[in-house]
């Protein structure tokens, strides 16, 4: 019965339950054998190309993982995508062809781009079709009461400054001078900041800077006047890299650290001395290895590296992490509601998961908070001149 | 005190690349009257080829240097093949309005080839810190502004003593009778691109050793290097050296003792007190034409 609801509702997008609800049952054992269509979008051209196409690679991973072990309920993912090539336009109109034309059941994937999550999410709630969006920004899924219907599989930056105040306040730190650059990633930290530092006894100053900036010494030469005990940049540009450059050549000697955005080895390679030392804050990922065994992210990790670099003979990052766990909650979800896509019932079933143990984290989704991930999934990580080593202990 | 000197420094170390790009905005306009708006690219593209030249093939990095020089100068006379010749209408605006173009084109090619990794040199003399009156100073920062006084003063001599330099300088004089003497706009054009781009370089080797460079930086240095251009005079070399560091200078004051935050409108700032109340610039270099 379930499972003809579920198909019917797929097949008239936005219609309301009625119209399934009172399938007869005949066309059930093939109906059962229909796909559930996933629709997607990733900006695999265009600005983000290198977080698009990690993304999609980590969904592909995912599709192929469950419909390896016989589906969901039953029934196979079938991947209906687009790229919208970082263009929100291009999105919107990709959006309404999943929609309309596709007839997709549910969305994972916003584009590879906060804005373009943002614009498909009215778009998809609308129509009645669960969105899992694995782009950053906290507005994709905030207020909540008016995104019930949409999820995101990544951290909230308020998390991890989160857990990066509480860090660096353990190490006995006061005070802190932080970097944010000007865009949106930047000025939503530089916000988000303000709120956490003080619940860990932190005195913020903030100097923020134009993410193609090749000099930080007037940001940090007026930082240093406060005499901060740490420095910590907020960017996704090379300016994480002069950051680290400029501190250390104006003889600033306390902690140095960049945040998620600046999760790739390359960023500290190229500041070469001033690089060693440093920190980062984000997901456990580039330090799964070195996690103690009892560490329950490690195993789920380590299976995902290396069936991705099975398929695909390339290192995975966080971005490919991030659509694979988010395909992966769907397609709980999917379990839960026997394969029924109502997008309402598939966020209880979200909201009702029991804990699941992710790539990034222990994904707790309540009907308060669609992001799911709390400060335990974030690991504070060192460079230690070669590669990322915890730095706060156990990593949890 | 301190603190000046250490924005004072900062200020020179960006203001250096400013200059380098208002020289090579300079002599294109000379040579074409026309405004070069994919200059910033250039930088980018030497700034990161020199990086990955550097990276993959270990090459000593004076050579790196040399060889993304001449990349500079190639990519300057190709502007001048795609924005003059194919475009087949030499008047200025057309060239000013294809280069935009071009810097676009340039910017996309340079993200799909480098996947939008970021690039960089070491120092050309390591990464050696000086303390200079209590500030510490990149001695990178001190080579790039030797680079500006070498291309500078390498430009002066050029233009006045060698033969090409003074038909460079003839055909920017009256380009007709440059012509009429068996040097053709077109040979002016091509050869004031080459040098634009050489000069841009240079200003990209430079910064790569400052900074880590991608795709994504070479625009807004453009425009910046473009507004020092105006400061200094369109068409003036002293005044494109003078405005580069002036930009610069004021740049890094500004973000030290007003806001980092808007440091960039700075640029922009002086473009347009310059084009409202002087609109040929503190070294008034070149005639004004009512267009």
């Amino acid at each position: 019965m379930l499972l003809v609801a579920a198909l019917a509702l797929g097949a008239c997008g936005s219609d309301d339950e009625g119209s399934g609800g009172s399938g007869s049952g005949s066309s059930g054992e093939s109906a059962s054998k229909e796909p559930i269509k996933v629709g997607s979008l990733f900006s695999v051209t265009g600005p983000p190309a290198v977080v698009g196409e990690k993304m999609r690679k980590g969904l592909e991973l995912a599709i192929d993982e469950i419909n390896a072990e016989g589906g969901v309920a039953g029934r196979k993912l079938e991947l209906v995508f687009y790229d919208p090539a970082a263009d929100t336009n291009k999105a919107i109109d990709q959006t309404r062809r999943l929609i309309s034309r596709d007839k997709v059941d549910v969305v994972v994937g916003g584009g590879s781009q906060s804005g373009i999550a943002l614009a498909m999410q009215p778009l998809l709630a609308r129509a009645g079709i669960l969105f899992m969006a694995t782009e950053g920004a906290r507005e994709i899924v905030q207020p909540v009461e008016e995104r019930k219907t949409t999820f995101k599989a990544t951290f909230n930056d308020t998390v991890v400054l989160q857990r990066m105040a509480e860090y660096l306040s353990e190490q006995g730190v006061k005070s802190l001078g932080f970097l944010p650059d000007t865009s949106g990633f930047g000025e939503s930290a530089k916000a988000e900041l303000e709120k956490v530092a003080p619940e860990a006894g932190l005195k913020v100053s903030t100097q923020s800077f134009d993410p193609t900036a090749t000099d930080l010494t007037p940001q940090l030469t007026k930082l240093r006047r406060g005499k901060p005990g740490a420095y910590v940049a907020w960017t996704t540009t090379p300016a994480g890299t002069t950051f680290l450059k400029n501190a250390r050549r104006l003889g600033i000697d306390g902690p140095l650290g960049l945040g998620i955005g600046s999760a790739d080895p390359a960023f500290y390679e190229q500041a070469g001395a001033a690089g060693k030392g440093a920190l980062l804050a984000a997901g456990k990922l580039p330090v799964y290895d070195l996690l103690p065994d009892d560490d329950p992210a490690k195993e789920v990790i380590t299976k995902f590296v290396e069936a991705y670099q099975d398929k695909y003979g390339e290192p995975a990052n966080i971005f490919a992490s991030q659509a694979y766990d988010g395909m992966k909650l769907v397609a709980k979800a999917l379990e839960a509601t026997g394969g029924d896509t109502d997008a309402e019932k598939l966020a209880e079933a979200l909201e009702s998961l029991d804990t699941y143990r992710g790539v990034n984290g222990e994904f707790n989704y309540t009907a308060e908070d669609h992001s799911g991930l709390g400060t335990s999934d974030v690991a504070i990580a060192a460079w230690d001149g070669k590669r990322f080593v915890p730095a706060d202990g156990a990593g949890e | 005190m301190t603190d000046l000197l250490q924005l004072t420094f900062s200020g020179l170390t960006t203001g250096a690349a400013y200059a380098l790009v208002a020289l090579a905005f300079a002599i294109v306009f000379r040579g074409t009257r026309a405004i070069n708006f994919a200059q910033g690219e250039y930088v980018m593209v030497a700034g990161v080829s020199a990086g990955a030249l550097h990276a993959w093939l270990d090459l000593p990095l004076a050579v790196v240097v040399a060889v993304v020089i001449v990349v500079g100068a190639l990519c300057g006379v190709l502007t001048e093949l795609v924005c003059v010749r194919f475009v087949r209408r030499d008047d200025p605006h057309t060239v000013t309005l294809a280069t935009i173009g071009l810097g676009v084109a340039i910017k996309a090619v340079a993200l799909i080839l480098t996947d939008r990794k970021a690039y960089t040199l070491p120092g050309f003399s390591g990464d050696t810190t000086l303390h200079l009156g209590g500030a510490a100073v990149d001695a990178q920062a001190l080579w790039n502004c030797l680079l500006v006084v070498l291309a500078a003063g390498g430009l002066a001599v050029f233009l006045r003593a060698v033969p090409l330099g003074v038909a460079l300088r003839a055909s920017a004089d009256d380009a007709e009778m440059a012509a009429a003497s068996g040097f053709s706009r077109r040979a002016a054009a091509a050869w004031s691109f080459g040098i634009a781009g050489a000069l841009a370089a240079a200003a990209g080797a430079g910064l790569a050793a400052v900074s880590p460079v991608n795709y994504d930086f070479g625009t807004l240095l453009g425009l910046k290097g473009f507004a020092a251009a105006m400061l200094g005079g369109l068409g003036s070399m002293p005044g494109a050296v003078v405005g580069g560091f002036a930009i610069g200078l004021l740049e890094a004051w500004f973000s030290g003792y007003v806001s980092s935050a808007y440091a960039d409108i700075v640029a922009f700032a002086v473009l347009l007190v310059v084009l409202f109340s002087r609109p040929t610039g503190i070294f008034a270099a070149v005639r004004v034409e009512r267009v």
